[in-house]
């Protein structure tokens, strides 16, 4: 109810701006001081408007045949706001009325990504906080050098949670034309405003209107984060605007619910805002839309599933932990928990004659894996609850954990090949029955800390779940996948005719264990190859010493064993050491950061940065260029690098031909790009440019083929 | 927010004597929801007391800029007036909360009620907002027509003209008096819903 703060849109390189703005304001200022005093009237009118607006040109010259972008920047005094296109329940708004020479034509108006105002149910879609409008003006190729007065006449609406108070000004400007050779200077505050308007989503959305219920179904990688959500429709009658919006993630798609007001379109269009000034503008036609995969968020508060009653929320909980269990129980075939679980099952089939203490260590082992799986469930919540970013695969995500986990699996695999023995954790070579319930459970807390990382993306759905359940069904969701991983235990314990089936433990099991170790080193070499990803050959390189001393420790204290020594204390206290020394010296963020630009130049089509000085450089030189601009929220984009751009046909034919690649990132807002990208008709990615020598630039169709890119060349 | 408005309207609701959903939209073509009201007089006025004649519902509050586009211009009496030779009641109700703006207490609505030449049979003030709630009255001015027989015909704008400037009204299509003209003519409202503009109604919750 409170509302929202301020607009984020401007407030990066706020500093910059506000110079800027100080700046600007006093040149106006005295220019306004040096005009006759009837000007000044108006003005003096003007600074009584509680949304004072101010119309500014990004360039005051223009060329014949050019286009020119202006902003209505506004200023909305403290409480007061502005209003989005659609205002939504109440609000209206701006309207403009120009006046514009022969020749000069002025372009739909751009909004920044807008805020959402909810007073006593009356939803409002603001901007508190300075913002600015956009309207590009096209200046035709007949207009001759000289001055163009430009002005305007506009009227929007000025609210405070209280009142509202309906405000005009006519504004002017005058521009200049200027012949194609002159010299053409640029307002960076521009980059500023550009940067808050949404970019255009590129591909097609759906959306459906049933049972009063409207659904949105948006295309959009499973891979990026987004907070809530929210769409912001254009257009009137559809969309109850005060109502809540649900949203479900399911793959590459988000889908949005909310309650429908009975108009019925063939085609909406809006903004999907997908984070603070973030927002990503769309077209979307009629069709089908089911609210499948997990929620997101729902619109009201996400503890009303103990409260009880919320249907969807308990099916969700119960195919979820279906979901879990099923998993959990696949993976005792992954190759990090495997060697682990078949060693333990059989040296419980070994205690085959007493079946109490086979049922008591598969308990006691099923306890481990619940505790386990459940604590790593509860610290993924506590970082989430915390405010990180974090998914399921946040374990490696993170150079650190996966150093952790790779000195697990290698100690694993060291012991299984025999170079020490666990005092607790024991994996068959010895009577169950001497284990005790300790030993199993020790086992089963280690299998579950080994596997969860393991978890294969057909768990992504399940635990994406735990994230909008309440904390208690999460952590149910999570002990879940403990039971499963340890079913098979329960049910060779509880089933004496699968154990009897069991191969009886002899001299062929020490070689089974040893042989076992195989895979738990193929797994370390996963982790390697992973964690080199991350932080490059050199961090890396440093890395494996630690890893060597981890295992030099380890054979240290086998030797012991051998002699019947206990090195266990000092043992713990040197491995701590050693995995904090290797965690410490993983390379810090910046250097991980010049590694993924290192690994995005070893793509198989390598390419560099794209700016349109190099653009420029390398047209000079005559070299063909082949320029595309990409976001990773782009599926169309990163559709089209995996089937044309990516592929070694493409990067072949190109590196034959002497293509010099340049690659835009618009994954954050980058005013150089947009700028560049609207100079070339398009609001948003993708966008493939092929630059002959000497030639004007090909724009290469939205949908690549290997083919599209290699005639290019030949 | 939801407590607070089930709280403040439980106890409109005792006040009033008729239960009534919450901030729950009405459709056109159903049965609009029945409610009381008192009046500036201080008189209770029941909307299915008036089953049989055609109700016109407006929400005012006159300190807002599109409230005052329409009464300074004398368009919103004009419409009260032809709408009352039409035998049509026309309720003018105020949700504006104690405090917020445009509210107003029987005397203060009579005196403006007077000034501006109201045409309308009712003033009714519903400060707890618990009737513009349930028509999900959402600005000033925002119209509803009632049919005869009970049923809601019309919800939106007064017009298609969303500005605060007088001079607009000239050459907008009055959607308020064409519906009336269309009922009395025994047809169907051609134009039955309209997106309603002007200031937000002043809720208190």
């Amino acid at each position: 109810m409170t509302s929202s703060s301020s607009l984020p849109t401007l407030r990066s390189a706020q500093n910059i701006r506000t110079a800027l703005q100080a700046l600007f304001a006093a040149i106006f200022f005295a220019a306004l001081m040096s005009i006759s005093s009837a000007q000044a009237q108006v003005d003096l009118n003007k600074r009584e408007l509680n949304v004072p607006a101010t119309l500014v040109a990004e360039s005051e010259q223009v060329q014949a045949g050019q286009s020119v972008t202006l902003a209505f920047v506004m200023n909305p005094k403290p409480t007061w706001h502005g209003y989005w296109e659609n205002p939504g329940d109440a609000g209206i708004g701006m309207s403009f009325d120009w006046k514009l020479p022969d020749g000069v034509t002025a372009g739909r108006a751009q909004y920044p990504v807008p805020d959402r105002l909810l007073i006593s149910g009356i939803m409002n879609y603001i901007y508190k906080g300075d913002y600015a409008v956009l309207v590009n003006l096209v200046v035709s190729e007949k207009v001759k050098p000289g001055p163009l007065p430009i002005s305007v006449k506009s009227e929007w609406l000025a609210c405070t949670d209280e009142v509202c108070v309906p405000e005009q000004d006519e504004l002017s400007i005058n521009l200049q034309v200027v012949g194609p050779d002159a010299a053409v200077s640029l307002n960076n505050a521009f980059n500023d405003y550009r940067e808050a308007l949404p970019r255009q989503l590129g591909s097609a959305a759906t959306f459906t209107v049933k049972d009063d219920l409207f659904r949105l179904s948006v295309p959009f990688p499973a891979n990026i984060d987004v907070e809530t959500p929210y769409f912001f429709i254009k257009e009137d009658g559809v969309v109850d605007y005060a109502a809540p919006q649900k949203v479900n993630r399911d793959g590459d798609r988000l889908i949005i619910e909310t309650a429908a007001r009975g108009d019925e379109l063939q085609n909406i269009s809006g903004v999907l805002k997908i984070g603070q000034g973030m927002g990503l503008s769309l077209k979307a036609s009629s069709g089908d839309v089911a609210m499948s995969g997990v929620p997101l968020s729902s619109g009201g508060d996400s503890g009303n599933f103990i409260g009880g009653g919320d249907q969807s929320n308990a099916s969700l909980l119960f195919i979820a932990l279906g979901g879990a269990i099923i998993g959990g129980l696949l993976l005792n075939l992954m190759p990090c928990v495997f060697p682990i679980l078949s060693l333990k099952a059989i040296s419980l089939a070994k205690a085959g004659g007493d079946e109490g203490v086979v049922r008591r260590d598969a308990l006691a082992y099923t306890a481990g894996v619940v505790v386990v799986a459940t604590a790593l469930g509860a610290l993924l919540l506590a970082l989430r609850a915390s405010g990180a970013a974090v998914g399921w695969a946040f374990q490696l995500q993170d150079p650190r954990i996966i150093f952790v986990l790779l000195s697990l699996v290698t100690a694993i695999g060291l012991n299984l090949a025999g170079l020490f023995e666990l005092p607790n954790v024991n994996f068959g070579n010895k009577l169950a029955a001497k284990d005790g319930p300790a030993g199993s459970f020790w086992t089963g807390a280690l299998a579950a800390f080994v596997a969860t990382p393991c978890t294969g993306p057909f768990m992504a759905a399940a635990l994406g779940a735990t994230i909008v359940l309440p904390p208690i069904a999460a952590l149910i969701i999570f002990a879940g996948l403990g039971v499963g991983l340890a079913l098979p235990f329960l049910l060779i314990a509880f089933v004496p005719a699968i154990r009897n089936r069991l191969p009886k433990p002899g001299a062929w099991l020490d070689s089974f264990r040893k042989t076992m170790a195989i895979p738990m080193f193929l797994t370390s070499i996963g982790l390697i190859w992973l964690l080199g990803r991350q932080i490059g050959e050199d961090g890396l390189a440093l890395s494996l010493i630690f890893l060597l001393l981890v295992a030099l420790i380890l054979w240290w204290f086998g030797g012991g064993q051998m002699k019947g020594l206990s090195r266990g204390m000092v043992t713990t206290g040197a491995l701590f050491a050693a995995i904090i020394g290797g965690v410490m010296f993983l390379p810090n963020e910046e250097a991980m950061d010049s590694q993924r630009v290192a690994t995005a130049s070893s793509a198989t089509l390598p390419s560099e940065p794209f700016s349109e000085a190099r653009l420029a450089e390398l047209r000079a030189t005559d070299q063909p260029v082949f320029a595309y601009f990409t976001a990773d929220w782009c599926i169309t984009c990163k559709a089209n690098e995996a089937a044309a751009v990516q592929r070694q046909e493409t990067a072949d034919a190109f590196a034959a031909a002497n293509v010099a690649v340049l690659m835009g990132d618009w994954t954050r807002p980058d005013p150089v790009i947009s700028k560049f990208l609207e100079k070339h008709g398009r609001a948003g990615v993708p966008l493939y440019l092929y630059y002959a020598p000497g030639e004007e630039p090909v724009i290469l169709p939205q949908i690549l083929t290997v083919g599209t890119l290699t005639d290019l060349v030949t | 927010m939801f407590y607070k408005s089930a709280i403040t309207s439980a106890a409109a609701v005792a006040a009033i004597g008729i239960a009534m959903p919450l901030a729950a939209a009405q459709k056109n073509g159903a049965i609009a929801q029945d409610f009381k009201l008192t009046d500036m007089y201080g008189k209770t006025v029941q909307l299915s007391s008036f089953r049989g004649k055609t109700v016109v519902m407006e929400w005012h509050n006159p300190g807002c800029p599109f409230v005052v586009k329409h009464y300074d211009s004398g368009n919103m009496q004009a419409t009260q007036a032809a709408a009352d030779k039409q035998g049509v009641v026309w309720l003018t109700i105020n949700s504006g909360a104690q405090g917020k703006q445009g509210h107003m207490k029987g005397p203060e609505a009579q005196k403006l009620a007077k000034k501006q030449g109201m045409k309308s049979d009712h003033y009714l003030l519903d400060a707890k907002g618990v009737v513009g709630k349930a028509y999900a009255a959402k600005t000033t001015p925002h119209m509803y027509i009632i049919d005869g027989s009970g049923k809601l015909v019309y919800q939106g704008g007064i017009d298609d003209k969303p500005t605060a400037n007088k001079a607009d009204i000239k050459g907008a299509r009055n959607h308020v008096m064409a519906a009336l003209n269309e009922l009395k003519a025994g047809k169907s409202v051609s134009v039955a819903q309209s997106r309603p503009y002007g200031c937000s109604v002043k809720y208190g919750s």
